[in-house]
This record gives structure tokens, sequence and C-alpha cells, in this order.
């Protein structure tokens, strides 16, 4: 118990040691090198700035959060759903999967200027970009991992008498779940970049807004606070997704 | 040596089933590319009988279980437990494949109630028919390891486990102890033995090893390949429980040598 509180401690000790390191590294070189803050702002500069300006960001990144977790469940449902059905059934792999790779092909950040045109400044189109980004890997993954079930588990399951319910509660799902939450650490990071882009195109508000924001005062030490609000919400919802394995998964803690 | 809580309970623990099969012929596919896997043959097992299906790899004995069990449709001819045909997947069976199949993400005594919890039997009663049995097998202490946490030999000690919690009629065997070493294979091999000369279950038990099936039948049916065909069928007229050294008996090595003849007629064996 005390020897793994000791090694979960270390883990974040370790990199936070080297990261707070770097951080003074910087601090030195912009300060000695007389840098001017509009190209690169100390450290200080723009950690002050997060606690002078605490309350924009706060409401800027509340919203993009909001944008990151509903469009990832918008792109998550269908992709289970989807994925389960086409790992399934042949059928639907034949109808579904031309329409699935279609999307994939699409470089869909570039309907980002088309829903301006369709919908306004609204959260409709955050939503709807992340989701169909996120969509496909949660797809891949879904489809892969309900593939892992070995077809002489259905024998057993219908011997057993089993319901298609059945089946898919005691057997499908959690046989597929490590590969649906790989999926779901990969897509979470990738929701943040997507959100943000789509504001800084199309929106009035959210940290990519404020970035556009930003770069019109040539205010490049608020550009360096909206990374750090922004990598912080990434970090802690990657987090939150491991948490969620660890609790969904626990048989995975080895 | 301790008294063991009988493996009958309140369920009235059913004796085995009667198998019967007329003209079983099973084909993959149709036209040209059509494989006959399988007959026609005929089984004609007694309830409570130990019956091993011996033969190469290819000679129809996996398909011979699916089509006994229903889970795959027969292509031509019949099959009836008990006196009544089969048409669709029968549920008083317990299967067990070479792989132990255990659910990953459940431990040892909840892959085993996982039977429990689909057919929505009496739980404190399978709980208990699960606990005789895995003092039985020699898995007290294993109830809550995850399958990762035991050997080979256990985990496949978990899956009979799992095949005779409900109590079935029929226990049905496909090379269950192929991936095991030599070691493990002859203490599992004596302890289904005991487990099915207490409960008498009929067994059908597929194997590629000579061994275990005269150290385990009643009966042996030879099989060939292409397609599968039943050849010989060899009674095994030994006492029980048989010896882990089954060298002690000579007709152990006669009727081996039996199998083993026809194996070569067949052309399974080539020696120079």
């Amino acid at each position: 118990m005390i020897a793994a509180a000791a090694r979960t401690g270390r883990a974040v000790l370790e990199p936070a040691l080297w990261f707070a390191g770097l951080l003074v590294i910087w601090e030195g070189v912009v300060r000695l090198g007389e840098v001017p803050s509009f190209l690169l702002p100390a450290p200080s500069d723009f950690l002050a700035r997060i606690a002078e300006d605490h309350a924009r960001l706060a409401y800027h990144g509340a919203q993009t959060t909001k944008m990151i977790v509903y469009g990832f469940i918008a792109g998550a449902v269908p992709g289970l759903v989807l994925g389960y059905m086409i790992a399934r059934w042949r059928l639907c792999e034949q109808l579904l999967y031309p329409l699935v790779v279609f999307i994939q092909g699409l470089p869909k950040i570039t309907l980002a200027p088309l829903m301006l045109v369709w919908f306004g400044f609204s959260d409709f189109p955050k939503i709807l970009l992340t989701a169909l980004i996120t969509f496909f890997p949660i797809l891949v993954d879904a489809v892969a991992g309900f593939r892992s079930v070995d077809r002489r588990h259905y024998y057993l399951t219908r011997s057993t008498g089993a319901s298609w319910w059945q089946t898919f509660r005691f057997i499908e799902l959690p046989t597929a779940a490590p590969a649906i939450f790989s999926g779901f650490k990969i897509t979470i990071v990738v929701a943040v970049t997507v959100v943000i882009v789509v504001e800084w195109l199309n929106s009035n508000n959210g940290l990519g807004y404020l970035v556009l924001r930003a770069m019109d005062s040539s205010d490049t030490t608020l550009i360096f606070a909206v990374l750090v609000v922004g990598s912080t919400i990434g970090v802690v919802l990657s987090y939150a997704v491991a948490l969620a394995e660890r609790w969904f998964l626990p048989w995975r803690r080895r | 040596m301790n008294a063991l809580q009988p493996l009958r309970t309140a369920t009235g623990s059913t004796r085995g089933a009667s198998i019967t099969a007329h003209n079983l012929t099973k084909v993959y596919g149709s036209g040209p590319s059509a494989f006959h896997a399988l007959g026609p043959i005929d089984l004609d097992i007694a309830p409570g009988e130990f019956v091993s299906l011996i033969g190469p790899s290819g000679c129809g004995k996996s398909t011979t279980m699916l089509l006994v069990s229903g889970l795959e449709p027969v292509s031509d001819g019949s099959v009836a437990v008990d006196g009544r045909p089969l048409t669709a997947p029968i549920s008083e069976v317990g299967i067990v494949f070479q792989d132990h199949l255990l659910l990953e993400f459940r431990t040892a005594m909840n892959n085993v109630m996982l039977q429990q919890q689909i057919r929505g039997l009496g739980r404190a009663e399978m709980r208990a028919r699960a606990d005789a049995l895995f003092e039985r097998l020699g898995l007290t202490g294993a109830e809550d390891r995850y399958p990762w946490q035991l050997s080979g030999g256990m985990r496949q000690r978990v899956s009979i486990a799992r095949a005779l919690v409900h109590d079935p009629t029929m226990l049905l065997m496909d090379e269950p102890f192929g991936a095991l070493d030599a070691i493990s294979r002859t203490q599992i091999r004596h302890d289904l033995e005991m487990l099915w000369m207490e409960t008498k279950k009929t067994v059908l038990f597929i194997t590629h090893s000579i061994e275990e099936a005269v150290g385990l039948s009643d009966r042996v049916l030879v099989m060939s390949t292409s397609p599968g065909r039943i050849v010989e069928e060899i009674r095994i007229d030994l006492p029980r429980p048989r010896p882990a050294h089954l060298g002690e008996y000579p007709e152990f090595s006669t009727y081996a040598r039996r199998i083993f003849d026809i194996f070569e007629k067949l052309g399974v064996y080539r020696f120079k």
C-alpha cells in the first residue's frame, strides 16, 4: 500500500519537477535575453495573467469544455452503436462501411466555414464537427473490440439460452471495453484541438475565440495563458477517461 | 479424507441423457466448394455412458459435438436427446473446449456463476453446487482469482466447473486436456473420472490421445477422415477408477495397440 502510494507519488513528482525546471530555464532565457513579451512572454508573465484574467479564462474555458464533452458524446454514441452493428452483422458491414469510410476521407475541418453560413455563431457546428472527427476512431476501436469476442463464446451463450441483451451485457460489452477505452483515450485529446480550432474559425466564445482576440491586439501573453488553460482541460479530461476505465474495468488493475 | 458436500443438492441431480443419432451428416457450404465434413454416422449413447471419439485432425469429431448439442444444424439425418428430436440448441448441456474460454474480466467463481445469472437459477443453491465442484476439482481458494492468475490446468478445471454447475444431462468435451502439460493432464483426467463416477452425466469426449480415450471411456469410437466416419467401436472393460499409470493393466496396451493399428491401417501413421 505504502509502496504503491510512493510509486504514484514518484510518477507525479518526477514529471512535475522536469516541467518546473523547464519553466525556470524559460524564465531565465527571457529575462537575461530581454526578449520582448509580444514575441515570447516569460512564464511568470502569463501565469500572472491567468490569475489576473481568471474570470474571462474560466468563462471561455468552461464553454470550450462543454463543447468538447458534448461533441465527444455525440461522436462516441453513434461510433459505439455502429461499431457494434458492423462487427456483429455482415449486412450492416456491407451497408455502413462505405459510408463510414467516406466520412473518414472527408477533410471535415473545411466544413467549418460552411457551417458558419448554415448555422451562424451557434454551438451546433462545434458539436457536429467534433462528433464527426471523434466518431471514426471510436468506431474503429469498437469494431475491433466487438470482433475480438471468440465465436465459441457464442456457442456457450447459445447453449445457455442467453438472450441478446445478456450476451451483450455479460460477454460482448466487457470483452470490447478495453479496446473502446483505448479509443476514448486517444479521441478525447483530439476533441480538445477540434473544438478550439472551430472556435477560432467561427465563434464568439470559447478559448479559440479568445486566441483570435488576443492575436488582434498582439496580446501574446494571453495566447500563452489560453494555451495553459487549454492543455489543463486536455489533461483533466484524459485523466477523467483513465479514471473511468479503472472504475469500469477493475480487472485490468494489474 | 474430509467429508465432501454432496453434489446432488435440492435440485435432485439429473442423470445423464441418452444421445441417439441416425445418418448424421454435415456438409459445409454448397455447390462445388462444398466440404463434406462428417458422416453419415450413427450414434447410440446410453444415459450416463462415457464415450470417446478419437481420430486424426479433420475427421469431424468437433463437428459431431456441435451437431449433437444443436449448435450447428445437421445437413442430413437426425439427433435425439432422451428420445426428443433436436431442433434448436439444447440447454441441458455443459461444454468444455480445448481453450478454457473463461472471461478474463470475471473471477473464477464469477465465471462459473455466469451460468446462474444467465439461466436465472437460484443463487444460493448454485453457489453451493459451485463450491462443491470447486472442492472436487481442487479449486478451493481460487474463487476470487482472475483467469490470468491461474495456471493452465486450473483454468481448465474452472471451465469444467462452469460446464457442470447447472446440473446438465450431458457433458461435451472437445479435446479438453489438449493444451495442458502431461502432469496436469494425468491429474485432471483422474479428477474428471471421479467426478463422472459420482454424477453419471453422459459424456461425449473428443480426443487425439489414445491414452485419454482408453483411460476414461466405456466405449471408444474410432473415426477416419474425409468424410468423417466411425470405423470401429471398442468397448473398454477396465475396472474403475482406473489408475493414473495405465500400464498397470496389461489390457491397456492391448486396447491401445488396437486403436494404433486402426490408425496405421487408415494411413494416419506412415512409418518406414
